[in-house]
């Protein structure tokens, strides 16, 4: 991103050069936003909610999400099910190899403050913000398909709000 | 052999070693002493009545008083089920191997290890099993475990 993180600094030194920093600012955060493809990654029942809103019915293609299978070509990781104190390193690693920016969906009571595992349970992290850090986050025991896309259309207004001076 | 006669053949055959447990359960449900276990179990095994061929789980219990290890046997052969169970002290519990009956107790006498802190004494393998590698917090299933972020379920 070093490019493009310099690329407002000379402009703005152009007379008439911040509309066209606006303009990219414009093109990059609408691109980002309609085209969030998001990792495989379902631990629990909550990823049976998240297939079937990448299924005909509710369609995430639509808001050009389309799942991953590698980190590497992800820029949203959307936490569906449980995750464990075992699991918890793991999903550390997947959100490391992801290339910024990039998200993250806390999907279900689970991943949101532990759920139904926060009393009495050894094994279960009480959410998973205290593994990565959380965009949104959605309840639910599993939400509905209409929930998540409510979340990621909450996301995308999130990233639209974007420019370029923010990118890390 | 159905379920009566089955709750009579096998106190008849190992005398006091066995005592039946009212459970009110379908299947009959023996207590033995922890120095009979691998008696007991190779016994079950080689009669050709019983003939229990298959270990279908070994349980671990914190009843709050004391440990349980239950056993639950099947046979393919005779189609005969039923369990039974050790009662265990608190202080250095520690229980024999049955692996030399049914090969397949390995992985759980290692649960009941790694969960309880119960010893298996002849296993050769009681590694970390089940909980995360870099696991020290104890056996968690324990009833006074206890961890920093372990939050019990508030009395009603």
């Amino acid at each position: 991103m070093g490019i493009i993180k310099k690329l407002p600094v000379y402009l703005e030194k152009i007379p008439g050069g911040n509309i066209v920093t606006t303009s990219l600012d414009f093109v990059f955060s609408q691109s980002q936003a309609s085209s969030l493809w998001y990792l495989l990654f379902g631990t629990a029942c909550c990823a049976i909610e998240l297939m079937a809103t990448g299924a005909s019915r509710y369609d995430f293609d639509r808001l050009g999400m389309i799942f991953r299978a590698s980190p590497r070509q992800s820029d949203l990781i959307i936490t569906a099910g449980t995750i464990t104190k075992k699991m918890a390193p793991r999903l550390r690693l997947l959100y490391d190899q992801m290339a910024e920016p990039r998200y993250v969906i806390a999907m279900g009571g689970c991943t949101v403050g532990g759920g139904p595992f926060y009393y009495d349970s050894y094994a279960v992290e009480k959410g998973v913000d205290h593994i990565v850090p959380v965009d949104i986050y959605i309840p639910g025991c599993p939400p509905r398909p209409e929930s998540l896309l409510e979340g990621c259309l909450a996301l995308q207004k999130k990233v639209k709000r974007l420019k370029m001076n923010d990118w890390s | 052999m159905n379920r009566d006669e089955l709750v009579s053949y096998i106190p008849d055959t190992f005398k006091d070693k066995v005592q039946l447990l009212d459970t009110g359960r379908a299947e009959p449900f023996f207590l033995i002493k922890a120095e009979n276990l691998l008696e007991f179990s190779r016994a079950i095994k080689d009669d050709p009545k019983l003939h229990m061929d298959w270990l279908s789980c070994v349980s671990g219990v914190d009843t709050g008083e004391h440990f349980e290890v239950v056993y639950s046997v099947a046979s393919v052969q005779t189609k005969i089920r039923f369990d039974y169970k050790v009662v265990l002290a608190y202080d250095g519990a520690e229980i024999e191997s049955v692996q030399t009956v049914w090969p397949g107790a390995n992985w759980h006498e290692r649960e009941v290890w790694e969960l309880y802190g119960i010893n298996i004494r002849n296993h050769g393998n009681l590694t970390r099993f089940l909980l995360p590698d870099d696991w020290d917090q104890g056996h968690p299933l324990r009833k006074d475990w206890d961890a920093p972020d372990f939050v019990r379920m508030p009395e009603k």
